[in-house]
């Protein structure tokens, strides 16, 4: 049972956190989903993003939520990411059935409940399987292709360089915090709540060094930037092609399409006869 | 040929009172492998900065006389135009990395400057810095040694004329140390590109610059060759600068010897050699470094300790493997190894930041295994590597009466005067900790580290980046801390500062403890030197080379036990 106990105090840590953020972000680089063009992978999540909830067949919303699912397992998704979907999920749609339930709904209310769940479920599932599928770099360039301006593609790539950095630093504050801080002791229920509303307030107070060290560090990136000829990209046309001409349509793009095309063409159809 | 040429500059920041540069006249030729030495806040950086352009382009201050790089006036060309002639690698060369990935970081330059080459561009100048076969690397899996070839790499590759950089080994272990050096020699050498580093470590200036600027309140002194600059002792000593021991210990002695006035004096240790040639070893009765405390009384003590972390990809690293190892009370411990060695962690198990996977952990003979850092803190002080990590609220005299505040501690605000009084940050009291120079937030960061007057203190790195006045500084510190913080560890890659204050010391290497004990033991075991990466100081080698016996370990004590040899008839 201490064992348990210590198993999940362990998943709390912001180490843990930092590295299934990292796994998250930079992890997956060798997974089916990610070797797909990211042009590709955008329109596809265009249309799971964006279908279901223009749906309301239960068939048709699990025939896609259950494919969606498939692609996310393809793309290896760390747990943590998972798991804070699924609470986050149920927890939103489980407390609407409790509140139905508790105001004299009956049973009539599972089915449109399901339908939303499926709904929300299908479009965050479609949005982890793209973002850990696709790494900083492409993602940026698939953005880029889309006419996204040049300075938020940027943004999002240096972003995730700049990940673990904050992460590392972070970690350090929050250390800081504790070596020097004199927590309520954690006995009995107060207590207890004592102690996590004072580790809230540390959370939250360590923001304030982090911005103003991500501040400090950040004068030498923007000499840097300057140097290396940010502002002469931003507005070159011939930069631009430069860098999209690594973005390649392959076998793999086409057949992942075609699948997908299938399977929408198949549950249309069922959901249509049924 | 003048690749560089600076006429009359003056430059002052934006809203300082004082100019940084003054009258500023130099000249740099093509090819040169030049040093720029001078105490901390002397304006080494900001004369850089005028060669890429940076100033006047992009730090707009007021700026009089003109800067010429490679027959181009600063000020009528654009940054872009002058960044590919002179490629910049700073101080805090983390923060230079912009791209995720290594080879895309290498050529981002390239890329932007719309060059057709830019991949293999990039590829060149991974090769050249010796980064062949982590192309495809996140950038969080190098070393800090690789992360500095990488922001080289990136000046690199727009293949320009000059390279500067600020302080390049600053952090690394010698090993690393060389391996940049001995890349900027083959730059230099082979490739004929024209370098200049700003400089402490006046033992590479000897083996590897060409020539030597010394400057003072803004403006360069003296323009000499490496070895006749390095020679000016006093001199050099006086603006805070270490010259190399071998330098140090010759000159000492030529004061007192006759015959030895008209020998040159030497610069390395094989130009030592020459110089004491006919010396022997008279070994004086030192001080020698043993615990002067005879407690028994275990402090620190860990039994199989065994850890390992998160890895992103596969499986967990192991960084300690049963590692046991007791602390006495009172005790003067060293700890060092290479970077990446476990110094860091170790320290981090002592004070609860880090759990042990397996084994246990005792403070002052009380079981720590499941304490909170919170609990130990009145116990074990760790202060930081980097001091701005250290500073969580808004001004230092609230940083350092933090921990105090927070326990209600009943002097807290007379003990707060009374540390910012010693550590001479009373006039500093209410800045911001990150906005003071380096050697300020040293001190700070140790004020905050004893606020609590805790038994055991552990110093990760505290002597990086300082000049001698700065080190001298924070070494007095250490030493007055006698009575309250009596067990003392530090870890370290400065082997002076182990020779000097350390009376035990601890090897790590792969995650166990090589070598335990006192410098004699740990310096003249030369299996244990390699493995863990260790080099002696200079005076010690040399020593070793006149004289295998000999054991000295600071310019004093090679002084007074060197004699030269007398012919008995």
């Amino acid at each position: 049972m201490k064992r348990l106990s210590e198993n999940i105090l362990d998943k709390f840590s912001i180490d843990f956190l930092k590295n299934q953020v990292l796994k998250n972000a930079y992890g997956n680089n060798d997974t089916v989903i990610a070797a797909l063009d990211p042009r590709v992978l955008l329109a596809w999540y265009l249309f799971f993003g964006i279908v279901p909830w223009f749906s309301h067949n239960a068939i048709f919303l699990l025939g896609c939520f259950l494919f969606v699912a498939a692609t996310t397992r393809l793309a290896k998704v760390a747990g943590l990411v998972l798991f804070l979907f699924a609470l986050g999920v149920f927890s939103q749609t489980g407390y609407l059935l409790i509140v139905t339930m508790f105001f004299g709904g009956d049973s009539s209310a599972i089915m449109p409940l399901l339908v939303l769940t499926l709904k929300v479920a299908t479009v965050s599932l479609a949005s982890i399987t793209v973002f850990s599928g696709l790494d900083p770099d492409k993602l940026s360039n698939g953005l880029m292709w889309y006419g996204v301006p040049e300075r938020l593609s940027f943004s999002v790539s240096y972003a995730y360089r700049i990940l673990p950095m904050l992460m590392e630093e972070f970690q350090n504050v929050l250390l800081s915090y504790r070596l020097r801080s004199n927590p309520p002791k954690p006995c009995g229920f107060i207590g207890k709540i004592k102690y996590l509303a004072y580790q809230v307030k540390v959370v939250i107070q360590a923001f304030y060094p982090l911005m103003l060290n991500t501040a400090k560090r950040s004068r030498t990136t923007v000499e840097v930037l300057e140097i290396k000829g940010y502002r002469y990209a931003a507005s070159s046309r011939e930069v631009r092609k430069m860098r999209l001409s690594s973005l390649k349509i392959t076998s793999g793009d086409l057949m992942f399409i075609a699948v997908s095309f299938l399977w929408v063409s198949i549950i249309c159809l069922v959901s249509t006869v049924i | 040929m003048n690749i560089i040429e600076i006429k009359d500059l003056t430059f002052s920041y934006p809203g300082a009172k004082y100019a940084t540069l003054k009258n500023v006249n130099l000249t740099v030729e093509k090819g040169d492998f030049l040093a720029i030495i001078g105490n901390n806040g002397c304006g080494k950086s900001t004369l850089c900065k005028t060669l890429n352009g940076i100033i006047p382009h992009f730090i707009v201050g007021d700026m009089a006389g003109e800067v010429t790089v490679c027959g181009l006036n600063t000020k009528d060309e654009e940054i872009g135009v002058l960044s590919q002639k002179a490629g910049y690698v700073y101080q805090d060369f983390e923060n230079q990395i912009i791209r995720p990935t290594v080879l895309d970081d290498a050529s981002y330059a390239c890329l932007n400057y719309a060059m057709k080459d830019h991949r293999t561009r990039g590829l060149r100048a991974l090769e050249k810095c010796g980064l062949v076969g982590r192309e495809n690397d996140f950038i969080w899996q190098l070393s800090g040694g690789q992360t500095h070839l990488l922001a080289l790499a990136g000046a690199l590759s727009l293949d320009p004329e000059i390279l500067i950089l600020d302080e390049p080994i600053a952090q690394l272990d010698p090993a690393h140390a060389d391996k940049i050096y001995e890349v900027l020699k083959d730059l230099n050498e082979n490739h004929g590109k024209t370098i200049i580093v700003i400089e402490h470590h006046t033992e590479y200036i000897a083996q590897y610059c060409k020539n030597v600027v010394f400057m003072k309140d803004g403006t360069p002194q003296w323009k000499l060759p490496s070895r006749e600059a390095l020679c000016r002792v006093e001199e050099l000593e006086q603006a805070d600068i270490f010259p190399p021991q071998v330098t140090v210990a010759a000159h000492e002695i030529q004061k007192s010897q006759e015959t030895l006035r008209n020998k040159k004096l030497p610069v390395t240790i094989e130009e030592g050699m020459r110089f004491f040639e006919g010396f022997r070893y008279l070994p004086n009765d030192f001080i020698r470094k043993k615990s002067n405390t005879n407690s028994t009384k275990s402090m620190i003590s860990f039994k199989n300790v065994s850890l390992s972390y998160r890895t992103v990809k596969g499986e967990p690293k192991q960084v300690f493997k049963d590692l046991s190892v007791d602390i006495n009370d009172g005790e003067k411990v060293a700890v060092i190894g290479s970077n990446g060695a476990g110094k860091s962690t170790f320290m981090k198990l002592m004070t609860g930041l880090i759990k042990p996977a397996d084994g246990e952990i005792y403070l002052d003979g009380r079981r720590i295994n499941g304490d909170s850092p919170e609990r130990l803190s009145e116990t074990i002080s760790l202060v930081y590597q980097n001091p701005e990590d250290m500073f969580i609220k808004d001004s230092i005299e609230n940083d350092i009466s933090y921990a105090m505040r927070v326990r209600d501690t009943p002097d807290c605000k007379s003990r707060t005067d009374e540390l910012l009084k010693a550590f001479r940050l009373d006039t500093l009291k209410d800045r911001d900790g990150r906005l003071l120079s380096g050697g300020q937030m040293r001190r700070a960061s140790l004020a905050v580290g004893i606020a609590l007057k805790p038994p055991i203190l552990l110093l990760d790195e505290p002597t990086a980046n300082l000049d001698i006045a700065t080190r001298h500084e924070i070494m007095r510190t250490l030493s007055e801390l006698k009575g309250v913080t009596d067990t003392v560890l530090i870890a370290t890659h400065d082997m002076q500062l182990v020779c000097q204050w350390a009376e035990r010391i601890l090897v790590l290497c792969g995650g166990r403890i090589i070598a335990d004990g006192e410098r004699d033991e740990i310096f003249s075991n030369r299996r244990v030197c390699e493995i863990a990466g260790i080099r002696p100081p200079d005076i010690f080698t040399l020593g070793r080379i006149i004289d295998p016996s000999a054991r000295c370990y600071t310019t004093d004590e090679f002084e007074r036990s060197f004699r030269r040899e007398t012919v008995c008839v």
